[in-house]
């Protein structure tokens, strides 16, 4: 809250200084806001209708004509409701691990000093480089030599606590003031205690941005879940939306390309609505706790 | 029976799976599952009428899954103790990865052809149990299964390719559908029929990369060839493949052709709009005037393909699919039992093949590869509205014997799509010569393929 | 109430104690080791062993079943005088180019408009900007699919309506790549715009407040004060986004595996492409060969980015 606080401040300082924007200003923004609004709202209109519409005429909805025909077909030709399941397990469980390890790591990196603390955070922010290609070959054998594959544990462990987030918690917690840490020291309180009762409530917005950012990464991941799981039951949903193009085109005899469309389309806009509603409703604590964490190092 | 629309997708995805597959495995995993001997599992003990037990059977999912369900329903009532789940599953990006790893195997699936060949040490020997069937089943479908003298997949599907053409159009050109013997025949009878429409691009050539090179195999499986001979070798650079690629070329160069991707869009349209009047592919194209083309319903007709040389053999295959039992599955004998069912015995393929709740009129985009379940007096499948009522099921059979052997295809054929496949597509475009689309992908094949295979 | 207003009562209660300087807590030792070590477990476990492990690999010719064969620095040559790997790295720099400066400028506009405290629907506009980056990838490259297909796309048809031609999106070498990087930029300027927009608000208001006393023009303001301020975020930016163009693999994976031609297939995609012909040993080469270029181009970055301004 302090941060914040102090930025809000800063910034209407600054914009005193600022004419109002003029109404060119607002069209380019509103322009732009449309483009990169549109796509979304197209797909999920666009799968609200009848298949031979989407073909037809891309622009045109109309509510009254709108139908589930897609939606009822996608469920019926690809299990997306296990991979829905397979991702809010996956997701609660590693977001659960990175929202806890991260803030913690983190804490330990702005507030003590230790031997080896340079060399240890160099190596974290060394990893913070390396491509997730790279490892992809590797870990997969080391999952079956573990026989993870196709196991919950393969999607979730790796990469449970990242170094971005680490690094993102450092940034947010080194603005908290070491006043209050010694307070709570001479309080007699334990050294969990200080980061549990002072720390995490002072940056709960950076905490809140984390949550929702972690929980997007991992709600989208795809390069890892498509190798890593190969039986049905565990896919996670972008697993099975990606193979249902193939599903849907490969194998039926006869089905038109619009069918396939429709289908695509409410397999898409079922995949988003979740993340985008868990964005609008958190969007301030969001955009605010990148604005107050990040940059600053 | 293989994938009638849009395969690329599918087949690149199977690529993925395949890939994913081999790491599956650690070779440098302390226990490299089930390697010990490099000598192939053999299957030979036949179970007796009164087989027990239950098996786990893949099959693709969609419409080709609720057939074989059916016919799976006939197989239990003539086995009743054998228990079958049969799973729909996306084959292409799963079974090689289970393959490889042997944790919850089915104990039977299908596969396309082209993945057998290259996986044969994880599936089983089925030569002996193949033996009494042998001489009656297709000498190409046994060709593509057969791997060092062994064979490792029952043979299922065969795909014959043949001429699809529209009737009403070649009368109007004059042309007679039963004088096309030749590949020459069949320019002049583009011409004809260009004279009469000059906006026609009578023959269809294939715009995807894919099933481009999967046609350009079908015309080379004619003259007896194929990319790769039995040992793997590539064998671009005949006089087959040149022919057939000059033949391209000229039919290029007069204008002579529509360059579309298979049934998609424009496609479609110069299908309906008389501007492409003859198809050579694989008998599955008979879904489209079926079910896509509202228009020109009715018109179309197939007939063997031309010849190479007169005398010569009038079909090749376009793909295919087999059954796989692999080497570590539990019940390998009952899933036996099962696709001898499906393969060689009448209620197993005609359960398939005959009219089912899915296909009315029956499955009209494979033929059997078992030769007694192909018999031209003995259809299958019946005769098809969408082409004017024509028995496409003695056409299909009588190109289906037609098919000579090829050599097992090798487990990069997919890969090898980028390089052939383009080049194949720039020989269309009119941006490469015939003898350049061979040297350029026989390099390049070899280099990244073959010494690194 | 915030925890602040109780320390100075608390401190006095344990009073007898002279203050210690800030820097000398005594402390446990171990526990910021503990704190930190769950994050090196994990890496250990699950990052540096399956990284000595691709190393190993690299001079290898495993194929994902049988033997091992030690062949010393093979895959590399293979690969550097291989003319696919060249060309997916420079399927990657055009790429770049299509995407990281306009994305740094467009983001460095947005933001600098986002940043007016006096704008109306402030909230509503940043809720639309980041809109984008929260969706999947994987379900927007199938939108990306549809909306350009060349006979029934929405976009195709949009041009349509204005009595343009129709363009051939995903099927011809010249126009696939600007596809797939509009694709891109639609899902991450966002982001970037976010990021730029916390490095304007991190630049003090004194600054401004004395340049506008000394008369500077509000775009020299911008020129000679914003932008050299704003280093670190781009630099920060154009880092992050190299790192990402030159892996991108799921878009063109996706929407055009890497065709027409071979002209979308990326660094990442290609080195995918070697999992998938299990040509594994290849692929782990290829991932070290990526990776320092990746390494060296976010090094000449945030150099370049430096030098300029000191």
């Amino acid at each position: 809250m302090i941060s914040q606080s102090k930025e809000r401040n800063s910034e209407r300082r600054k914009s005193l200084s600022r004419p109002a924007p003029g109404p060119f200003q607002y069209l380019v923004l509103g322009l732009l806001a449309v483009v990169f609004v549109y796509p979304i709202w197209w797909a999920v209109s666009s799968s609200l209708k009848p298949p031979a519409e989407i073909v037809r005429d891309p622009l045109s909805f109309s509510p009254g004509a709108a139908t589930l025909d897609n939606y009822r077909a996608m469920f019926d030709d690809v299990p997306i409701g296990t991979g829905f399941l397979n991702t809010v397990l996956v997701v609660a469980v590693k977001g659960a691990m990175t929202m806890f390890f991260c803030p913690l790591a983190g804490y330990a990196f702005a507030k003590y000093r230790f031997p080896g603390k340079n060399l240890l955070f160099g190596v974290l922010m060394l990893t913070l480089m390396l491509p997730t290609l790279v490892l992809i070959i590797p870990l997969l054998l080391e999952m079956s030599q573990l026989g993870w594959v196709n196991t919950y544990q393969a999607l979730i462990l790796p990469g449970s606590i990242d170094a971005f987030s680490i690094f993102w918690m450092r940034q947010t917690i080194a603005a908290v003031p070491d006043e209050l840490l010694d307070a709570g020291r001479v309080d007699g309180a334990s050294e969990f205690g200080i980061f549990a009762r002072i720390v995490v409530p002072v940056i709960r917005p950076g905490i809140a941005a984390l949550g929702v950012l972690t929980a997007m990464n991992i709600y989208n991941d795809f390069v890892w879940p498509v190798v890593a799981v190969n039986d049905e039951s565990h896919q996670t949903l972008q697993v099975v939306l990606s193979t249902l193009a193939q599903n849907v085109t490969g194998n039926r005899v006869g089905a038109d390309f619009a069918t396939v469309w429709g289908e695509l389309l409410a397999a898409g806009s079922i995949a988003m609505l979740p993340v985008l509603v868990l964005f609008v409703l958190l969007q301030r604590h969001f955009i605010n706790g990148i604005l107050a964490g990040s940059v600053k190092g | 029976m293989s994938r009638p629309s849009v395969p690329r997708r599918s087949v690149l995805r199977g690529a993925l799976g395949a890939g994913a597959l081999a790491v599956a495995s650690g070779p440098l995993a302390a226990c490299a599952p089930g390697s010990s001997g490099s000598e192939p599992r053999k299957l030979t003990s036949t179970p007796s009428a009164s087989a027990k037990g239950e098996i786990t059977i893949w099959n693709r999912s969609g419409d080709l899954f609720k057939v074989f369900d059916a016919a799976i329903d006939a197989f239990r009532k003539a086995y009743p103790d054998v228990k079958v789940n049969h799973q729909a599953v996306d084959i292409d990006a799963k079974l090689a990865n289970t393959l490889i790893s042997g944790t919850d195997l089915p104990d039977g699936s299908f596969w396309d052809d082209a993945k057998i060949g290259g996986q044969v040490e994880h599936l089983y020997d089925l030569t002996d149990l193949i033996a009494p069937y042998r001489n009656r089943t297709s000498a190409y479908k046994l060709s593509v299964n057969t791997v060092d003298g062994r064979i490792y997949g029952v043979p299922w599907d065969l795909d014959p390719g043949l001429l699809w053409y529209r009737e009403d159009l070649l009368e109007d050109a004059g042309v007679d559908p039963a004088g096309l013997k030749t590949y020459d025949d069949l320019l002049s009878a583009a011409r004809s029929l260009k004279e009469k429409n000059p906006a026609a691009g009578p023959i269809h050539m294939e715009k995807d990369p894919f099933l481009g090179q999967l046609w350009l195999e079908m015309l080379a499986g004619q003259q007896g060839t194929s990319l790769a001979d039995e040992h793997g070798k590539v064998r671009l650079d005949s006089k087959e493949y040149r022919t057939t690629l000059n033949w391209i070329r000229d039919a290029v160069d007069e204008g002579l052709v529509t360059h579309a991707e298979y049934l998609k869009q424009a496609d479609l349209a110069a299908l309906e709009n008389g501007q492409q009047a003859l198809v050579p592919w694989a008998v599955w194209w008979s879904f489209a005037p079926q079910q896509l083309l509202k228009k020109t319903k009715g018109k179309w007709r197939a007939a063997p393909l031309p010849a190479w040389t007169p005398g010569g053999a009038r079909s090749g295959a376009m793909g295919g699919s087999s059954f796989i039992i692999p080497a570590k599955a539990k019940n390998p004998e009952l899933a036996w039992l099962l696709y001898e069912f499906l393969c060689f015995k009448e209620p197993g393929y005609s359960a398939v093949y005959g009219p089912s709740e899915v296909y009315p009129g029956g499955l009209t985009t494979s033929v059997p590869s078992y030769a007694p379940a192909r018999r031209a007096d003995r259809p299958l499948f019946e005769p098809v509205a969408a082409l004017g009522g024509q028995d496409l099921w003695k056409v299909a059979v009588d190109a289906a014997d037609a098919i000579p052997p090829a050599a097992p295809i090798p487990a990069w054929w997919n890969k090898s799509v980028d390089y052939l496949g383009n080049n194949l597509q720039r020989l269309m475009e009119g941006k490469m010569a015939p003898d350049d689309v061979i040297d350029d992908s026989t390099k390049k094949i070899q280099r990244n393929l073959v010494d690194r295979a | 109430m915030t925890p602040t207003t109780l320390t100075p009562a608390r401190r006095e209660r344990a009073a007898p104690a002279p203050p210690r300087p800030a820097r000398s807590r005594r402390r446990p030792f171990l526990t910021p080791y503990l704190f930190v070590a769950p994050f090196y477990v994990v890496f250990a476990a699950f990052g540096l062993y399956p990284l000595v492990f691709a190393l190993q690999l690299s001079f290898t010719d495993w194929k994902g079943a049988g033997e091992a064969h030690f062949i010393g620095l093979e895959n590399y040559t293979y690969l550097l005088t291989s003319e696919e790997f060249w060309s997916s790295l420079g399927n990657s720099a055009v790429m770049w180019l299509l995407i990281v400066p306009v994305q740094i400028v467009g983001g460095l506009a947005a933001a600098v408009l986002l940043a007016n405290a006096r704008l109306r629907l402030r909230g509503m506009f940043r809720v639309a900007f980041i809109a984008p980056f929260v969706t999947p990838l994987v379900a927007m490259a199938q939108v990306w699919i549809v909306a350009f297909d060349t006979d029934y796309g929405l976009v195709n048809h949009l041009l349509g309506l204005v009595g343009l031609p129709g363009v051939d999106w995903l099927q011809s070498t010249a126009w696939a790549k600007p596809t797939l990087a509009l694709l891109f930029l639609w899902k991450t300027t966002g982001f970037a715009v976010i990021i730029l927009l916390a490095g304007l608000q991190a630049v003090p208001a004194d600054v401004y407040e004395a340049a506008s006393l000394d008369g500077a023009s509000r775009k020299r303001q911008f020129w000679s004060l914003t932008l050299p301020l704003m280093r670190r975020s781009i630099a920060f930016l154009v880092v992050v986004q190299t790192l990402a163009v030159f892996q991108m693999f799921a878009e063109p994976h996706v929407v055009t595996q890497g065709g027409p031609y071979g002209s979308t297939t990326t660094g990442g995609l290609y080195l995918y492409n070697h999992i998938t012909t299990s040509d594994l040993g290849t692929g782990a080469a290829n991932s070290f060969l990526l990776v320092l270029l990746v390494f060296a181009l976010s090094l000449l970055s945030v150099r370049l980015l430096r030098s300029r301004d000191e």
